[in-house]
């Protein structure tokens, strides 16, 4: 589904990616965890192109994003992006958000919108917000409407980047429960995170990426029982202690 | 002979004012909105990711703004036909030269407006695949624009003050007129405080007109 060969990235003089190689299939849920500014939410960033990489290749169901004759806007409705602020649309209403990628970018009729938008908003437990505007919902709420938002371009593949970082804690739950869902669903999934159970309980491979490349990856189960590169193991100890 | 301040003076002369007033209006709103039209397109080019549309925005609000609009007024007036071997009506030069020259403030309003927006919002447009003119359109736009409604009103009333400055190309607007009727009355000091009572009562009716249009635009979230 996704193919990431040798991806560098460089903002100005600083290389932050210095060669990423990384697979993931249809279907598997695949957690990227790393201390901050290690790159990890620049790797998500780059599969659809909300960064450039400097050089490298980046295959997107097929689609090679590097590519000119690619449709890089395409590629995007394939790829669906969560943000750690949410970024909803604050002058849209809730079912505006949701509808927007369906009517501008799809072409669907509104009513043909609305109908989708409020089953995905049913899916997410938001149903009863679909006329309140953003300002009006809770963090956890808003994470809920960004997800719902990506899923109306029906999507191949899911981008969550620290989709529970600004969250209250009390509120990180019922984001990760939505997640969970889709998961099962078998939505593939690439979640960059700083929730250690998550990774533990849904992921099919954990990712640790530090000083832009790929430190370790395994199944979950070894890399948190067994990890093997001391730098994860250093932060393993540091995670596991805060918690 | 002591002066005389006669009251009566300023109420007579108000309805006389009435075909200058018709003028500066209309030299206003047609200035605005195409002097909003040149703003919102130059404001929009000056953020573009081509060096020379860049470039070519920037000279335009650079050369205006860095020069008088009473030079711009008489040189379009009295120049350019020179040039261009034809008359330019004073009406269509008045309301091209508010235009020209409320367009490059507004530019930097608008600029300023849209860059003001959270760059997280035009990453989102994109990330659900609009392409960068639809993201501007239906997101990133809407929001900039209630910000740009103060900054706008403070424009719209320069503008309008500005107008008067037009007397000197002979277009017959509200000073002009006042002008003409204190040639024949003398009574300056009436007169000329009728037609700045006029100026300011357009000038409050359009800070009461944007100040609704805020609260209207208010109502839905920030």
């Amino acid at each position: 589904m996704i193919e990431i060969k040798n991806l560098h990235k460089s903002f100005g003089s600083l290389e932050v990616l210095k060669g990423i190689d990384l697979t993931v299939n249809k279907g598997e849920v695949v957690c990227i965890i790393g201390p901050s500014g290690s790159g990890k939410s620049t790797v998500l960033r780059c599969i659809n192109k909300l960064e450039v990489p400097t050089s490298g290749t980046v295959i997107v169901d097929g689609h090679d994003i590097m590519s000119r004759e690619t449709d890089i806007n395409y590629v995007r409705t394939e790829a669906g992006m969560v943000f750690q602020q949410f970024n909803l649309f604050p002058h849209m209403n809730v079912l505006a958000n949701v509808t927007l990628g369906p009517i501008k970018v799809r072409g669907v009729n509104r009513d043909e919108a609305d109908k989708l938008g409020l089953e995905l908003l049913a899916k997410v437990g938001l149903a009863d917000k679909a006329r309140n505007y953003p300002e009006q919902l809770s963090g956890g709420q808003k994470q809920r409407v960004a997800i719902a938002r990506s899923l109306a371009l029906q999507p191949r593949v899911m981008l969550f980047d620290e989709p529970t970082s600004a969250l209250d804690p009390e509120l990180v739950g019922e984001v990760l429960e939505v997640m969970k869902q889709l998961a099962m669903e078998g939505m593939t999934m690439i979640v960059v995170t700083h929730e250690m159970n998550f990774a533990r309980e849904v992921a099919d491979r954990v990712i640790f990426i530090d000083q832009g490349v790929i430190q370790e990856a395994n199944e979950p189960k070894e890399f948190f029982a067994n990890p093997k590169h001391p730098r994860l193991r250093d932060f393993l100890g540091k995670v596991q202690l805060a918690c | 002979m002591a002066f005389q301040f006669e009251p009566s003076v300023v109420v007579d002369t108000l309805p006389m004012l009435m075909r200058g007033l018709k003028l500066t209006i209309y030299i206003t709103l047609g200035g605005l909105s195409l002097g909003f039209f040149l703003g919102a397109l130059a404001g929009l080019m000056k953020l573009s990711r081509n060096f020379l549309v860049r470039k070519l925005a920037g000279f335009y609000v650079e050369t205006i703004r860095g020069t008088p609009m009473l030079v711009q007024a008489m040189f379009l007036y009295f120049g350019v036909p020179m040039a261009l071997g034809m008359r330019i009506p004073p009406l269509v030069a008045g309301i091209l030269v508010i235009a020209v020259n409320s367009g490059a403030y507004i530019a930097e309003i608008v600029r300023g407006a849209v860059q003001s927006i959270n760059p997280g919002q035009m990453e989102a447009a994109r990330s659900i695949g609009l392409r960068r003119g639809q993201a501007m359109l239906y997101v990133v736009w809407p929001q900039a624009f209630k910000r740009m409604i103060p900054p706008l009103g403070n424009q719209f009333i320069i503008s309008l003050k500005d107008t008067s400055l037009l007397m000197v190309i002979g277009v017959g607007e509200l000073l002009r007129t006042g002008q003409e009727i204190v040639a024949v009355n003398f009574r300056a000091f009436e007169v000329y405080l009728a037609v700045a009572i006029v100026y300011l009562a357009m000038t409050i009716s359009i800070s009461w007109g944007l100040r609704c249009l805020e609260k209207r635009l208010q109502i839905q979230s920030r």
